[in-house]
């Protein structure tokens, strides 16, 4: 009850609909593109054929790829939700003495061009002799990755009240004993949404990796350097899997979110 | 009320789906008027008022003001100005650029807006340096005023207000109560107040309008409502009074149900076969020696509980049915008699109010 | 208490911080050093000189910076017109709907830009989606809008949407319903209660909503080379052939500090004005 007219309110969410529909529309050409037959591809598409998939998933290569790429993700996840508990600790619940300043140095690294960081990291490995492989890739994901799974924890951490702290360690309980018995498990929701975005965002992320991860391929650097060596059906095959992957994940993620906040 | 009437509301109904929030409501309202409407959350008031000022749109009837309809215009031309509950002050401006919005927006000159809004600022009795003040830097009863003055700078026919002092501390709200009193006898303008407290309307306005679940219940003064409730609703709405429940044989005599209520022979007559409520507010009710008469009502119990309430003293009385009775007793005239002593309550005919079942008085 | 909520705060961000200080600002300070190295060299044990700036002069490199700067501008422009309306609708209209737009959008977040442009490129072309389906069905056609400069817009507009869109609906929805209907009720039209109401009261999600799509664009580079087809030289493309193809970290260092030191320019201010504590909904 806004006073938004009804005419208003209609063209909103046909905006709003048709949005969405311009946002997935290249996925639908991807999706549309690794089923067809031709080697070529043109629209509209003739033949269908669910061959290159096939062979995207049974190819050693791949293997290898959608590995290291596990691998990245998984280790970039465990961290950055580690760092990121703390991290909104101290962005939302302390009150400390350069609270301020802590809270806008977070934000420097998401504000900031990820092609120029990844060079720059790229150039960084190399002065202090460190070879890219898999390892400095995690690194660079986590520079982008811990502020944001900072801020995710942090908006929960808003949300609760001190006193249910303060009452717990009024009972008695030592510092450790409040964090796990009553900060921890107040925190789960953001942690896991934490946990997935961290997941998936280094899952997908291409210009960080394309610099920093060396001889081990991730599958967005693999796809781009097929990409523009022109078309292969094996991309949109991969690609559609890959985002087959995410969406799987997101709603097993929304549901095991809205479990533990109805627990709570 | 002579001619033609000022501001008519006539037969207004308000669905939202299968809800109706406002249910065939009529009214007339007097220009000059200060008019309460009280009634308790979900009763349509907020609704009623929303519709005046135009943000909702009425699902049936007409609203008119000097005789043209505005049931149809949108709410940024309708000649109403609302004061939110929140206040709805621009955090983003100063004092001054709040009460010369309005004006702005009628494109007044600018020094012509700042002579209107320093008046204004003046009127009520706020100093003139508030001009360049942030909002963030006033108090609570200071938003009020700017607030207020923001509404008379727009210079509406009608002042509607949303329950604009819900927010604030008993104290400062009892101040601003006669402060808004006072301003309406100053400005002349026409004032509509809604309020989920009966206590604040009887301090504040010319009528009250009680309204309960979309229709109105009663629409009179103060003292009307105050001493002559249409409905146990009303009665109730006034806070602590007395309800007996009532009855009359086919000869007109009363029944005191289970009461224990006795009645001096001839003290009340009834219409054959009357249904209702009998109320007795608390402060006349007074207690009666033991065994002379003294009143024309009697009843008795024991002493339950005694709260001071400072310049009156109110007690809760078990009478001898297990009922439970509401006295209050000026200080002075207090009960010195410990907590359960057996006591004596005692009132007359003109303090009994009849309230008939449905609606109306039924008093023969 | 007050003490030990002190020190448990330095403790609880030194481990975030540790991370960024090893891995984000020395590697700015890297970047900041080679930048005034001779060309071409690589160690830092030289003498000084601005030789990297005085390339940047001469073989019109700045171009490249200004038309970064430039596309970024007018994709921060484009996005923060069509975002409102959309974000409006989700902060004030939408129940429900809203949910689903937040899913759907945050989903393509985690799909790689690379694949979602690629998709345009396949929706685009000719013989793509769009243009094979309306000659099949109307034998109309039309030549493909990629490899334009236009085109690198659009991609960054699709790409860097979510960013336009997220704290837009949080800077609306900071916008208290009751001030939009006392403006409408005081006679105020919807223009001047957009202007005079709504943008300064959404103003801190306006910001960082803008700031965070002009950083990532101007630091863009997959757009224009899956959408522009090398046809438009961003400067993100020439930081990236210097360091690599090129093998001159200095003009490459160069590069990165100009743009780093415009955009900080730029998003340092506002940043600093902020209250995160208001936008993030701490409890009073």
């Amino acid at each position: 009850m806004t006073a938004v007219s009804r005419p208003t309110r209609a063209a909103l969410y046909l905006y709003g609909a048709l949005i969405l529909v311009v946002l997935y529309l290249p996925l639908v050409a991807v999706g549309f593109a690794s089923v067809s037959k031709a080697r070529y591809l043109s629209f509209p598409v003739k033949r269908y054929t669910g061959g290159w998939m096939a062979e995207a998933v049974t190819s050693p290569t791949v293997h290898q790829i959608v590995l290291t790429s596990l691998k990245i993700a998984v280790t970039v996840t465990v961290i950055s939700v580690i760092l990121g508990f703390f991290g909104a600790l101290a962005f939302a619940r302390f009150q400390w003495r350069f609270r301020g300043l802590f809270q806008k140095a977070i934000l420097l690294p998401i504000f900031f061009p990820q092609t120029v960081l990844g060079l720059a990291l790229l150039i960084w490995f190399s002065a202090i002799g460190v070879t890219p492989s898999w390892k400095t890739a995690v690194v660079a994901h986590l520079v982008w990755i811990s502020p944001i799974t900072t801020l995710i924890i942090a908006i929960r951490a808003y949300g609760f009240d001190p006193a249910l702290e303060e009452a717990a360690r009024d009972m008695g309980a030592s510092t450790l004993t409040v964090m796990r018995e009553v900060t921890l498990p107040l925190l789960m929701p953001g942690i896991v949404s934490a946990g997935l975005f961290a997941f998936l965002l280094s899952w997908g992320n291409f210009p960080l990796s394309l610099f920093t991860s060396g001889v081990d391929a991730t599958l967005p650097k693999w796809l781009y350097s097929r990409m523009v060596s022109g078309f292969t059906p094996q991309i949109p095959a991969l690609g559609v899997m890959s985002v087959a992957g995410s969406t799987v994940l997101v709603l097993a993620g929304l549901i095991l979110v809205r479990w533990l906040r109805r627990r709570t | 009320m002579v001619g033609q009437p000022f501001l008519r509301i006539e037969n207004v109904t308000k669905r939202f789906g299968r809800f109706t929030a406002v249910d065939r409501i009529s009214l007339d309202i007097a220009e000059g008027e200060f008019l309460t409407i009280v009634g308790p959350s979900g009763s349509g008031k907020s609704t009623l008022i929303r519709l005046l000022v135009g943000i909702d749109e009425v699902t049936e009837g007409t609203i008119s003001l000097n005789g043209a309809r505005i049931d149809e215009m949108p709410a940024d031309k309708r000649p109403t100005c609302m004061v939110f509950q929140s206040l709805a002050l621009f955090p983003h401006m100063t004092v001054g650029q709040n009460i010369e919005f309005p004006l702005k927006v009628r494109k007044l000159a600018p020094e012509a807006r700042r002579a209107r809004a320093l008046e204004l600022l003046a009127l009520l009795r706020l100093p003139a340096d508030y001009y360049g003040k942030r909002i963030s830097q006033c108090s609570g009863g200071e938003r009020q005023r700017v607030a207020l003055a923001r509404a008379l700078a727009f210079d509406p026919q009608i002042i509607v207000f949303d329950e604009p002092l819900s927010a604030l501390d008993y104290r400062l709200r009892k101040t601003l109560e006669k402060e808004l009193k006072d301003l309406h006898g100053r400005t002349r303008k026409t004032f509509i107040y809604i309020t989920h407290s009966l206590e604040e309307a009887m301090v504040m306005s010319d009528r009250i309008a009680i309204m309960r679940a979309g229709r109105f219940e009663q629409i009179a003064t103060a003292e009307e409502i105050y001493s002559r409730p249409v409905s146990r609703f009303v009665a109730s709405f006034m806070g602590e009074v007395n309800l007996f429940a009532l009855g009359s044989g086919a000869d007109g005599a009363p029944r005191w149900q289970d009461s224990g209520i006795t009645a001096a022979p001839g003290a009340l007559s009834l219409v054959p076969g009357w249904n209702g409520t009998a109320m007795v507010r608390p402060e006349l009710i007074h207690f009666v020696d033991g065994g002379k008469g003294g009143a024309e009502f009697t009843l008795s119990g024991r002493l339950a509980a005694e709260y001071a309430l400072g310049s009156r003293v109110q007690y809760a009385i078990t009478t001898d049915a297990g009922t439970e009775v509401t006295v209050e007793r000026p200080f002075e005239a207090r009960l010195e008699a410990p907590v359960g002593s057996p006591v004596r309550l005692g009132w007359d005919r003109g303090s009994v109010h009849l309230i008939a079942e449905g609606a109306g008085d039924g008093a023969a | 208490m007050e003490r030990l909520e002190r020190r448990m705060g330095l403790l609880a961000a030194l481990p975030i911080g540790l991370l960024l200080m090893v891995s984000f600002i020395m590697p700015m300070v890297v970047i900041a050093g080679f930048a005034i190295m001779p060309q071409k060299v690589f160690e830092l044990a030289h003498m000084p000189d601005f030789s990297s700036f005085a390339v940047i002069w001469e073989q019109g490199y700045y171009k490249s910076l200004l038309r970064s700067l430039g596309l970024a501008f007018l994709t921060t422009a484009i996005l923060f017109v069509v975002c409102w309306p959309l974000a409006y609708g989700m902060a004030k209209v939408f129940g429900r709907f809203t949910l689903v737009i937040t899913v759907l959008v945050v989903l393509l977040l985690f799909v790689s830009e690379n694949i979602r442009l690629f998709g345009w490129n396949l929706t685009l072309m000719k013989g793509g989606l769009i243009e094979g389906h309306l000659r099949a069905w109307t034998g109309l056609s039309f030549e493909t809008p990629l490899y334009t400069w236009p085109a690198i817009v659009f991609g960054m507009c699709y790409v860097y949407f979510p960013f336009m869109l997220f704290p837009l609906a949080q800077g609306i929805a900071l916008v208290p319903d009751d001030a939009r209907l006392a403006a409408m009720d005081m006679g105020a039209g919807p223009w001047r209660i957009l202007f005079e109401i709504e943008m300064p009261l959404a103003a801190p999600g306006i910001v960082v909503g803008c700031l965070l799509t002009f950083v990532l664009s101007a630091g863009a580079v997959a757009e224009a080379k899956l959408l522009g087809g090398r046809s438009v030289v961003v400067l993100t493309d020439d930081v990236e052939s210097a360091f690599t193809y090129a093998q001159n970290w200095p003009l490459g260092s160069a590069l990165s500090l100009m743009l780093i030191v415009i955009v900080a320019l730029i998003a340092l201010v506002p940043i600093s004005r902020i209250d995160l504590d208001a936008i993030m909904g701490r409890r009073k």
